[in-house]
């Protein structure tokens, strides 16, 4: 059942393989701008801790993992959400959704993966191993079950985010003016740069309950810190919860959107 | 000078129109100026609360307050993004269409420029009296320091724009123009005090951004404001490394636009 | 003295080559071969003021090239040319607002606004008095008739309607010299024509000299005495267009549609074989011929369909020329 989606996954990756191979030294140049924005996040990170030892309870190395947990999340976007979407939000615009519909395919599944952009796997590579490295230094070493943790709770922080971009381009059959929507995504997503923790009561509340941002990015640094009592069950089962929650959630809205746009359409 | 008034308050005049046709969209990219700044904010807040004396760098919280939130401001007022669209006009043919006129194509970008700003001020003033209220900045500034701030502020502003322009130019030589711009804008934000302010930083790094115009765009101006620079010598002195930026990066774009245009006319057209 | 003098020009553009594969594209990296275009080779001309000159030849043939030489966005590898008695590629503003260039989809007009409100942002560039641009803006929307769309956006405009209005904005400042690259392309045949008699209307009533670039055969025959030939950045001919018919010999293109493959029937009798496919056929014939020729097409085979047509430039360069004409892209 698995079989015929992975190969057209693989398919879509092949293309933007390809893509990379043409264009070698744009990916240069890209890479370059990529490890830049991570060097300029490990030395803002370097210059609040020349002036504290410690951020609401947050140490340099603890926020180390965070910083790579910022920029996994912010590749994983990049690489396959923010370009698909675009690419969902055009179609609608244009009408071209309908070669989509035609396709034997789940079409959410379909608008998912049409593209990959595959270089900004750097992104992903980079931020991992500077979490590894803030793992590695409030341990020792890196614990396995940490390893674990992490990744558990990475895979549903990044569920999270895609049923929110869902979310937000299913609006778009609504309201088809609303292209630059992935600056409100940005905006938003731009207060995970840092711990939660460091915000008033109110603000945390939001960014937990009503924004889901804390788990995509805070908890799972949480996870990633190697102290299991930095991170209760009740935050690993409520992430869980959340996206499976919100994938049924997006779903639904998108499954309606789609009936409103052949309706219109017809 | 009269013929160069009127164009450019044609153009004001025309971009603002353009702007307002764009209205949700120039908001979305404003409220970026005022998230950063807000958690940037936080986080210093947070780490002075975990200092015993409850200070970052020798400033109080008030002052961390009215550090970030003065920022927000000089910020949002010395924007300038044409190292965004350089590549843009030149790709799509746009620029030939502006060399055809008989006026430098620099003057519509700054009319583009103030008509962003003067659009958007309907949102963010509003948002910054907000701001105000939630964070309760503390101002020491004198009623002198503080027109003496504006000029700094006016003065970074142009700086700003001018080298942004400076750099854009770049575009006529490569499509990587983009890379060139995060150089920019990480070194906006490290040594020009964005980030955190300068006496937060490392010894030598100060001394480099002490070198680099950088700080003059940012931290200067906002120091200003907030009354920080007391000795007024120094404040002087600032003004004048200012003016002395300024009128380097005017020269600067006068020579590399004549560069620019004679390697455009060279090869695109 | 002419108005417009050109002696020698010549523009040769280095164009990055590459070749497939990983070795090549590696290697470009750090050595990049460099392949030279002659855009236009020593062409020489002069117009005199008032005149209306068309410059014919396929794509990449140097019409654009040399426009944008003369509009003084392309500097020149060699040659020179004066332009009432200046040279563009100095750009002097007031070389720029006495003349004008039209180029295609390149716009002038602001894309999210009324078209009114370009033409006065170009009014106040171009600093046109008051009094004369009301004047100047009521002479071209009746000329053009678009006072029913001055008041829509750019964006919601048809491609006929945009092009008029960019034919108004780019008149605004009364230029002595119009440079028009393409100015009926991608519109239909009824707008083609309406922009043929404006810009005829314009010569004679200002006296402005007028150099236009066309592909359309019937551009060029409706507007210009005189035209120039160009082709692989060289000029071919210059002269009088009638001089030009008789050179060309006229021809006519029949295409046929058959309802079936008439196997060995033997076309090339008829005229030159343009296409030969199992059941479509282009023939190029004298112009005298051709309605024996389809005469005798319809009488013989089993014929779908018939169209007799003027031959694309392309064919009829070649034809009276002798030049093989390769598709280059137009820089």
């Amino acid at each position: 059942m698995l079989r015929r989606p992975l190969k057209l996954m693989g398919l879509f990756l092949k293309v933007s393989v390809l893509n990379v191979a043409a264009y070698r030294f744009d990916m240069l140049v890209r890479v370059f701008v990529s490890l830049m924005h991570l060097v300029a996040d490990l030395g803002s990170v370097w210059i609040i801790f020349h002036n504290t030892k410690s951020v609401a309870g947050w140490t340099a190395a603890h926020m180390m993992v965070l910083v790579g947990v910022f920029r996994i999340v912010a590749g994983g976007i990049r690489i396959l959400i923010v370009p698909n979407m675009r690419r969902v939000l055009e179609d609608i615009m244009e009408g071209t959704l309908d070669f989509v519909l035609l396709r034997p395919v789940n079409a959410q599944f379909l608008v998912s993966i049409r593209e990959v952009v595959v270089w900004r796997i750097v992104d992903i590579v980079l931020g991992a191993a500077v979490s590894a490295y803030g793992c590695y230094q409030l341990n020792g070493h890196v614990p396995i079950q940490s390893v674990f943790l992490f990744v558990l709770m990475l895979s549903a922080g990044f569920t999270i985010v895609y049923c929110f971009w869902l979310m937000l381009a299913t609006l778009c059959f609504w309201f088809v003016r609303i292209q630059n929507i992935e600056m409100v995504f940005w905006n938003v997503f731009e207060a995970g740069r840092f711990p939660i923790q460091v915000y008033p009561n109110w603000l945390q509340w939001t960014l937990t309950y009503l924004i889901p941002l804390a788990f995509i990015t805070t908890f799972p640094a949480m996870a990633g810190s190697g102290d299991p009592t930095k991170i209760s069950p009740q935050i690993v089962l409520t992430a869980i919860f959340m996206a499976v929650l919100m994938f049924v959630l997006s779903s639904w809205f998108w499954r309606i959107g789609l009936k409103r746009y052949s309706g219109a359409s017809a | 000078m009269r013929r160069l008034a009127r164009a450019v308050s044609a153009l004001l005049r025309v971009e603002i129109a353009t702007m307002l046709q764009y209205r949700g969209e120039i908001v979305l990219w404003s409220t970026w100026g005022l998230v950063n700044p807000l958690v940037l904010y936080a986080i210093f807040k947070a780490g002075a609360m975990s200092n015993d004396n409850h200070q970052m760098a020798g400033l109080t919280v008030p002052q961390i307050a009215a550090y970030y939130f003065t920022m927000m401001i000089v910020g949002h007022v010395t924007a300038a993004w044409d190292t965004h669209e350089m590549s843009w006009y030149i790709r799509t043919g746009r620029m030939s269409a502006m060399l055809l006129r008989p006026i430098l194509p620099m003057w519509k970008s700054m009319a583009g420029n103030l008509a962003y700003k003067i659009c958007t001020l309907a949102f963010v003033g509003p948002m910054w009296i907000l701001v105000a209220f939630l964070i309760r900045p503390e101002f020491n500034a004198t009623p002198k320091q503080f027109m003496l701030g504006l000029l700094a502020v006016v003065l970074a502003g142009l700086m700003n724009y001018f080298l942004t322009y400076v750099v854009a130019l770049v575009a006529f030589w490569t499509t990587k123009l983009d890379a060139v711009g995060e150089i920019y804008f990480g070194l906006a934000m490290f040594v020009g005090g964005r980030l955190a302010p300068l006496d937060a930083l490392p010894g030598p790094i100060r001394v480099v951004a002490d070198v680099l115009p950088f700080k003059y765009m940012a931290a200067f101006p906002v120091e200003m404001l907030m009354g920080r620079i007391t000795v007024e010598a120094e404040a002087f002195r600032g003004l004048m490394v200012q003016a002395a930026w300024l009128v380097a990066s005017l020269i600067l774009f006068r020579c590399l636009w004549a560069v620019a245009l004679k390697r455009y006319t060279a090869v695109s057209g | 003295m002419p108005q417009i003098d050109v002696h020698n020009l010549t523009k040769t553009f280095k164009v990055p080559e590459r070749e497939g594969g990983v070795g090549a594209a590696m290697k470009s990296l750090f050595r990049r071969k460099q392949k030279e275009v002659h855009a236009v080779s020593d062409v020489s001309f002069s117009v005199a003021q008032g005149e209306i000159v068309g410059f014919l030849g396929p794509n990449g043939a140097g019409k654009t090239t040399t426009l944008k030489m003369l509009s003084g966005l392309l500097h020149p590898t060699s040659g020179s040319a004066t332009v009432m008695d200046q040279v563009p590629w100095k750009r002097d503003a007031t070389y720029l607002r006495r003349i004008s260039m039209l180029m295609g989809q390149r716009s002038q007009l602001q894309w999210d606004l009324p078209a009114t409100d370009s033409f006065y942002v170009h009014s106040a560039i171009y600093d046109i008095p008051k009094d004369q641009y009301q004047q100047t803006l009521d002479e071209l929307v009746a000329l053009l008739d678009i006072g029913g769309i001055l008041k829509k956006q750019v964006r919601t405009m048809s491609l006929g309607e945009r092009m008029k209005c960019e034919i108004c904005v780019s008149l605004l400042h009364r230029p002595s010299v119009l440079f028009l690259d393409e100015p009926t392309i991608g519109v239909d045949i009824t707008m083609q024509s309406r922009i043929r008699q404006f810009i005829g209307e314009y010569n004679r009533k200002h006296g402005a000299t007028i150099i236009l670039t066309s592909h359309y055969m019937a551009d060029v025959v409706a507007l210009c005495k005189r035209i120039i030939v160009i082709d692989h950045g060289r000029i071919l001919f210059d002269g009088q267009l009638d001089a030009l018919s008789e050179k060309l010999a006229p021809f006519k293109v029949i295409k046929i549609d058959l309802d079936r493959d008439v196997g060995a029937y033997d076309f090339a009798a008829l005229g030159d074989v343009l296409v030969r496919e199992s059941r479509k056929v282009e023939l190029r014939v004298p112009r005298a011929n051709a309605p024996g020729v389809a005469e005798q097409l319809l009488s013989q085979l089993p014929v779908q369909d018939l169209t007799i047509e003027d031959p694309p430039i392309e064919h009829v360069i070649e034809k009276a020329f002798g030049t093989k004409l390769e598709k280059a892209v137009d820089a």
